[in-house]
């Protein structure tokens, strides 16, 4: 009997194996090929070296496309952070009629297609010739991280104990000394949490940003993209991505260390 | 809290939502009924069906609709036949290793989409690691040729949805009642036999809401396809791109874009009807 369950248990853990395999190889290989010595990969290589980290840092176009990303990531977290902790206190602090279907249409963008999205949305910008500006791209991607933000930052405010509040007014403080002596140390690890996913969606937004982008603010990922489709593999972009990964890694470690990521999100 | 101080901090997160979000839904509907001047960027405000008129009769848009759902169908079977035991493993058995096997399901879902991309060019390209490695082991003498062809797209998409396949069935997989599968194992049950007529049937809500997941993931998925089906394998998510961005007629591309919408609310709608049969069935099949 016992011998039975392990032969069940082989088999069902190889069976996994390949789940994890197919989810994982890919970001595997990235890091391998990123240490590749030949200027088109292929496998097994023809010798390792660290020659494409030194040329990811040499080449100015890349940093320039992390730049448009860090920057557009940044503003977009600001934006969708402030709207997302600002309605999120309304929808828990307050019963209303209707309030069930605000919150349905703030978590809208998680469940509508961006494709379709993109699409209608490069004709409003056309219209209005915000096509291409860094200000589309802040509002689109806001937009499009707003439901995280209101998500994580509503589970923030009901969990956050009412009764402190009222004892430091009753107490005699004033609203922002409530504000800032109370609230803030108590939602800080929400906001995080929120930050940081939001700045990740942003950073590696592709669908949206490839219709609406134009010439002058190309994000790493639209970069990317137009590198895949055209040209081929730059071994540059494959040091560049595995060293993202690796700092996408390491925030996700600390998220889940300090913060406890996995039960927030 | 008084009723303007909420109507105040809702504001900033509602314009967003309806400027940015929403009204270009509306948009597509108002243009998919107007039409393009020939070679020329200006568009005809007049009502009209003849962008959907083609859809419906060109055989190139059907087709594609119906590979499309197609590849989407397909995906969803995969997903489900490695996601069901990977959920139950880490429902059921996984102690000290379950934190580990969900970050690691959880980890292609924050690496970025083309990232990963990239990487499956790398596995699947014709000098690729595995072309390399089936050479070395002497299994073919050519490279096998994964890009540019449906089994490639399957593949890339398979390698990014399965987590929106096994999430949801870990949480459904780790409600279910332990004692009603020993009550039938203690009776003499098979597992195949535990499988379909206890944890499926209660696993359904779950297997319901990951394929959902999956299948409207998959087919409204654009850089996958465009990528590893390199120009060759054509979706609805690249024909709805190329008619937006390359053949720059956009009251078509509404249409195309209001036409999958369309199929998407009709599959939820059939769903949800689906979902109301479930919960009106007894709670275990007695037909066994």
């Amino acid at each position: 009997m016992n011998l039975r369950r392990a032969g069940t248990d082989t088999i069902w853990i190889a069976w996994m194996a390949i789940g994890y395999i197919v989810v994982l190889l890919p970001i595997v290989v990235v890091v391998f090929a990123s240490f590749s010595d030949s200027n088109t990969f292929r496998f097994p290589p023809t010798g390792y070296s660290l020659k494409w980290y030194q040329a990811a840092f040499a080449s100015s176009e890349y940093r320039n496309a992390l730049g448009v990303s860090l920057l557009v990531g940044l503003l977009a977290t600001a934006v969708s952070l402030t709207a997302g902790t600002l309605a999120a206190y309304a929808l828990s602090r307050s019963e209303f009629r209707g309030k069930s279907s605000i919150e349905t249409l703030l978590l809208a963008p998680l469940a509508l297609p961006h494709i379709v999205w993109a699409i209608g949305l490069l004709q409003i910008y056309a219209w209005l010739g915000i096509g291409g500006t860094l200000l589309g791209l802040v509002l689109a991607h806001a937009a499009l991280t707003l439901p995280f933000a209101v998500r994580i930052m509503l589970s923030t405010f009901i969990q956050l104990d009412r009764t402190l509040q009222e004892a430091a007014s009753t107490l005699g403080a004033s609203p922002p000394r409530v504000i800032w002596h109370i609230v803030l140390p108590l939602i800080w690890p929400g906001v995080l949490t929120s930050a940081l996913l939001t700045f990740l969606t942003s950073f590696n937004e592709v669908t949206v940003s490839v219709l609406i982008a134009g010439s002058r603010y190309l994000t790493y990922p639209v970069r990317l993209y137009s590198e895949l489709r055209s040209q081929g593999i730059d071994p540059t972009t494959v040091a560049i991505s595995a060293m993202l990964l690796a700092l996408i890694v390491v925030f996700a470690l600390i998220g889940e260390r300090f913060l406890n990521w996995s039960r927030r999100v | 809290m008084a009723r303007k101080s909420t109507v105040l901090l809702l504001t900033p997160g509602l314009l967003l939502t309806g400027a940015v979000f929403l009204s270009p839904f509306v948009f597509l509907g108002l243009t998919s009924f107007w039409t393009q001047r020939p070679n020329s960027l200006l568009i005809d405000p007049a009502f009209t069906l003849v962008n959907y008129v083609r859809i419906a009769t060109d055989s190139f848009f059907l087709g594609t609709l119906f590979r499309t759902i197609l590849l989407g169908i397909v995906t969803v079977a995969i997903c489900l036949l490695l996601g069901l035991p990977i959920a139950r493993w880490i429902a059921r058995r996984a102690v000290r290793t379950r934190g580990i096997l969900v970050v690691l399901m959880v980890t292609p879902m924050v690496s970025g989409a083309l990232v990963q991309t990239l990487g499956l060019v790398n596995l699947l390209s014709l000098l690729g690691v595995i072309n390399g490695l089936l050479k070395q082991l002497g299994l073919i003498d050519w490279s096998i040729r994964f890009l540019g062809n449906e089994g490639g797209v399957l593949i890339g998409l398979v390698q990014a949805f399965l987590p929106l396949m096994v999430l949801p069935l870990i949480t459904t997989l780790a409600k279910l009642p332990e004692d009603l599968e020993a009550a039938a194992r203690s009776l003499g049950a098979p597992a195949w036999r535990v499988w379909v007529t206890i944890i499926l049937p209660l696993a359904m809500p779950g297997i319901l809401a990951g394929s959902i997941l999956v299948f409207f993931a998959s087919v409204t998925s654009f850089v996958t396809p465009q990528i590893l089906g390199q120009g060759k394998v054509q979706t609805f998510g690249t024909v709805m791109y190329q008619q937006s961005a390359l053949v720059n007629d956009w009251p078509f591309a509404s249409a195309l874009a209001m036409a999958m919408m369309l199929v998407l609310g009709v599959l939820l709608l059939a769903v949800r009807a689906v979902r109301r049969g479930l919960e009106r069935r007894p709670v275990i099949g007695s037909a066994s």
